[in-house]
């Protein structure tokens, strides 16, 4: 399956030089991105001067929350970007994806391939910079475990958000125009995990462990690295789960999109 | 001036027709809403006041900041900023208003409609689920609606005046996401301006962004009164004014250079 | 057997909504959904043999596009056989489509960003195309097609012509066994369907190449085809040789003469009465009633002519009639 993967590198590559043609506006781009994401960071680390924590979080943890959600959300949304409603919904619409089921590749890898935003690359730098400003705040006590696990995480939050696009993706075969709802959770499903998951109504934090399992993706991790005590009660293994609950994420994700395209082909556009 | 109040009304209507993009725009806006004012809560741990902002004032400060996204547009629009980039700017200027009338009475359509189908509807769904403050006199009630319409002028010059770098660089989206960005930043909209640091405040004070979302906001829950109340209307109407004028001038060197490139 | 395309009793229904706009005809549609059934292809059936130029022809709506997108793997018939090359389009696509190449006219299938070339490079990989025979097509068909001033142009900044030339060759950089062209010269100027026209020709030629042409351009399918199947409805109307269709339905025939010298009585038997024009004199003639070399022999025999003109009618202007006035359509 190389031929696949070069194919896919191909077909990314192509957009990032189109992207990068214009070195300077590229470059201030990336640049504007990251600061002007960063100035919600800001917002927060100033008002956080006046209170000083958050239901007992101080701000280089929330740093550590805001970091990897940040870095992952916009790791996804290059990625993924291909699925995005905004971007997929022209695809459906203007009969491209037609193009895409006429050729002898895998759909779903052509999907992934269709569309990518190098932009994006400025909030995964801002994302990584809070992270590092959480590193320097807090006093991570750093095993072997928690080091092999933090990418593990990362990965989890990139799927999960992913699968959440996927699906968003997937409801264009139906409704041609994006839906709102999809924004709601992956925009404010990040915002949501920035902080810490007990100061919300009971009935988000139930939502956000039975629905959409966020709170296994960024808050369970965390309380493990910077060894906070759980508030809610969990099971011990709680911060353990992120990689599971991302996989059975993305595996209902994609049966979803394999049946959307079984609706496509019988009804077509 | 008929024009502009037939323009207003055309606005408006238009603007109903955009029935499931404020359902789906109502329900973002509840969601983030939710957020902030549990991020609130959870701040403010049991404290009954902060720097002169109350609890339920906070609270009520974050559903009217969310409640006036629409009608204050405070993301920021590039709709005149796509009519110079396609070329109908050409055929807009040929009305019998000038371009900032023009665009004044369209926006103000669609604010109208707004006010009520994202504002106070907002603000009714919100009361589900938070407590609510509101003014507790009829005077109060009057100051705060013309805070909140100074607030909308100062907004639209604003507007207006990002668009039209689109006059001079092909890349106005970019600096449009700077310039809104900065405005929403400075403005309040992130977290009341009570509650970051004095030095920070102070610094925004310098800049016409809190007459939009934190004066107007502040007036309504009372927070101002007196020689200072008057002091914090008299300086929106100065911002107004400000970026009003300039954006005049600005818009007259953009069509002398629009004419030299011949569209 | 060497029928490459068998098509057996085709049909495919679409479910239309009723839905009425705005958000309580959304509510609505979500408690009751009322529906329209649209037979888009009703009954169709016909087989091709490998290397057949076929015209596929109708009005709007016949269900040309659908038989198309049935054909090309995109679309699940409700009811009916397929067999393409020995494959069932929509099932095992993948293996399908690399024996397939497709142009459509209203949209390019190439990458909108890219340049010409690199668009064409995606496809040696995607297609497992051997590295010496891309090269060997590639410069074949760029010389033919004389791509060579725009390889390198990005395809959105290409004209119309030049951008279905470079669909062609892209559909056909694989050597596919068959070729569906959606219409291929839709938008394009004389010169430029000519070109196209060639190409087709060629290929088809070299190759033995299956194609089915898909066009409203009849001078296409005049210069092209020899068989033709008519479509409307939904069903098949006509499928046999252009030429056959034409002499059925072939309206008049005019001659234009010009005599050497003023007669005064230039009325024929079994002819309509001439009509003059200046100097000329037309007549307008039904040539089941009468050949137009009888009319010639009957001009010549009786009158000195210092010219003659014949003009049969465009094939477009009989295959609009058969549309307009349902001339196939069972009485």
């Amino acid at each position: 399956m190389l031929r696949l993967l070069l194919i896919y590198i191909k077909l990314l590559s192509i957009q990032i030089r189109s992207q990068m043609q214009y070195r300077v506006s590229f470059l201030l781009e990336v640049i504007s991105t990251a600061l002007l994401n960063g100035m919600y960071f800001a917002s927060l680390a100033l008002v956080l001067e006046r209170f000083g924590q958050i239901a007992g979080w101080k701000l280089g943890e929330i740093a550590f929350l805001a970091g990897m959600a940040e870095t992952s959300f916009a790791t996804m949304d290059m990625l993924f970007s291909g699925f995005d409603p905004d971007g997929f919904s022209p695809m459906v619409r203007l009969g491209r994806f037609d193009q895409i089921l006429l050729r002898p590749i895998n759909i779903t890898l052509q999907v992934f391939g269709s569309r990518f935003i190098i932009r994006r690359l400025g909030r995964i730098l801002e994302g990584v910079t809070i992270l590092v400003i959480s590193f320097a705040l807090t006093d991570i006590q750093w095993t072997i475990g928690k080091m092999l696990y933090l990418p593990v995480v990362f990965i989890s939050q990139v799927i999960a958000m992913g699968s959440l696009f996927v699906v968003g993706g997937t409801l264009i075969f139906w409704t041609v125009q994006p839906i709102e709802a999809v924004n709601i959770v992956t925009y404010g499903g990040t915002e949501l995990m920035t902080y810490p998951m007990n100061i919300y109504p009971g009935w988000i934090q139930r939502f956000f462990t039975y629905v959409i399992p966020f709170v296994f993706m960024n808050f369970y991790p965390a309380l493990y690295f910077l060894n906070k005590p759980d508030p809610l009660n969990f099971p011990s293994f709680a911060p353990f789960l992120s990689p599971f609950a991302a996989l059975s994420m993305l595996l209902l994700a994609m049966v979803f999109w394999r049946f959307g395209i079984n609706h496509y082909q019988s009804t077509g556009s | 001036m008929q024009f502009f109040w037939r323009l207003v009304s055309v606005s408006f209507r238009q603007e109903t027709t955009y029935r499931t993009a404020m359902w789906a725009g109502l329900a973002t806006n509840l969601f983030f809403g939710l957020l902030k004012a549990a991020l609130i809560t959870a701040l403010y741990a049991g404290k009954g006041e902060v720097n002169a902002l109350s609890f339920g004032g906070a609270i009520t400060f974050v559903g009217l900041t969310q409640a006036l996204i629409a009608f204050h547009r405070l993301f920021g629009s590039t709709d005149l900023m796509t009519t110079v980039y396609s070329g109908q700017v050409a055929t807009d200027l040929l009305r019998p208003v000038g371009l900032y009338p023009f665009w004044m009475a369209r926006e103000l359509g669609r604010s109208l409609f707004n006010l009520m189908g994202r504002g106070i509807l907002y603000m009714v769904f919100f009361r589900m689920f938070f407590p609510l403050q509101f003014p507790c006199s009829l005077l109060q009630w009057m100051t705060f609606m013309i805070s909140v319409s100074l607030a909308w002028f100062v907004s639209f010059s604003w507007n207006f005046l990002v668009n039209l770098v689109s006059f001079w660089t092909t890349d106005g989206r970019g600096v449009a996401r700077i310039a809104y960005t900065l405005s929403q930043f400075l403005s309040g909209f992130i977290m009341p301006l009570a509650l970051l640091p004095d030095w920070f405040s102070r610094l925004c004070s310098w800049t016409p962004f809190p007459a939009i979302v934190n004066t107007p906001v502040e007036v309504y829950l009372g927070m101002h009164h007196g020689s200072e109340l008057i002091w914090l209307l008299v300086l929106q109407v100065v911002w107004f004014l400000v970026l009003a004028g300039v954006g005049h001038l600005v818009l007259q060197a953009g069509l002398r250079r629009l004419v030299i490139q011949g569209g | 057997m060497s029928n490459i395309i068998r098509v057996a009793n085709l049909v495919k229904i679409f479910r239309v909504s009723n839905r009425q706009p705005g958000w309580f005809g959304l509510v609505r549609n979500l408690i009751s959904a009322e529906y329209r059934e649209v037979r888009a292809v009703d009954g169709i059936n016909f087989n091709l043999e490998r290397g057949e130029l076929v015209g596929y022809l109708g009005p709007n709506g016949a269900g040309k596009s659908t038989t198309l997108k049935i054909l090309t793997g995109l679309l699940v018939p409700t009811s009916g056989e397929v067999q393409v090359d020995g494959y069932i389009p929509w099932k095992n696509r993948s293996a399908y489509v690399s024996r397939v190449g497709a142009v459509f006219g209203q949209r390019t299938t190439l990458w909108w960003d890219l340049p010409v070339i690199d668009s064409f490079d995606l496809l040696q990989p995607m297609y497992r195309i051997p590295p010496q025979r891309f090269r060997q097509n590639l410069k074949e068909f760029t010389e033919i097609l004389e791509l060579g001033p725009f390889l390198n142009t990005p395809v959105r900044s290409l004209s119309l012509g030049q951008r279905m030339r470079a669909d062609l060759v892209a559909a056909l950089m694989h050597d596919p066994p068959l070729l569906f062209l959606d219409e291929p010269t839709i938008g394009l100027d004389v010169v430029a369907k000519e070109r196209i026209r060639q190409f087709i020709q060629y290929i088809h030629q070299k190759q033995s190449t299956t194609i089915i042409l898909t066009t409203h351009d009849l001078s296409d399918v005049e210069k092209l085809c020899e068989r033709v199947i008519i479509l409307d409805l939904g069903k098949v109307l006509y499928d046999g040789s252009l030429s056959q269709l034409t002499a059925r339905f072939e309206g008049n025939r005019t001659m234009v003469v010009t005599f050497a010298e003023d007669y005064r009585d230039i009325n024929l038997p079994g002819v309509p009465l001439p009509q003059r024009q200046g100097e000329r004199v037309v007549y307008t003639f039904d040539p089941r009633q009468i050949s137009s070399s009888e009319l010639v022999e009957q001009l010549l025999g009786r009158y000195r002519v210092a010219d003659l003109e014949l003009h049969r009618p465009e094939i477009g202007e009989t295959i609009r009639r058969i549309y307009e006035e349902k001339l196939l359509h069972l009485k």
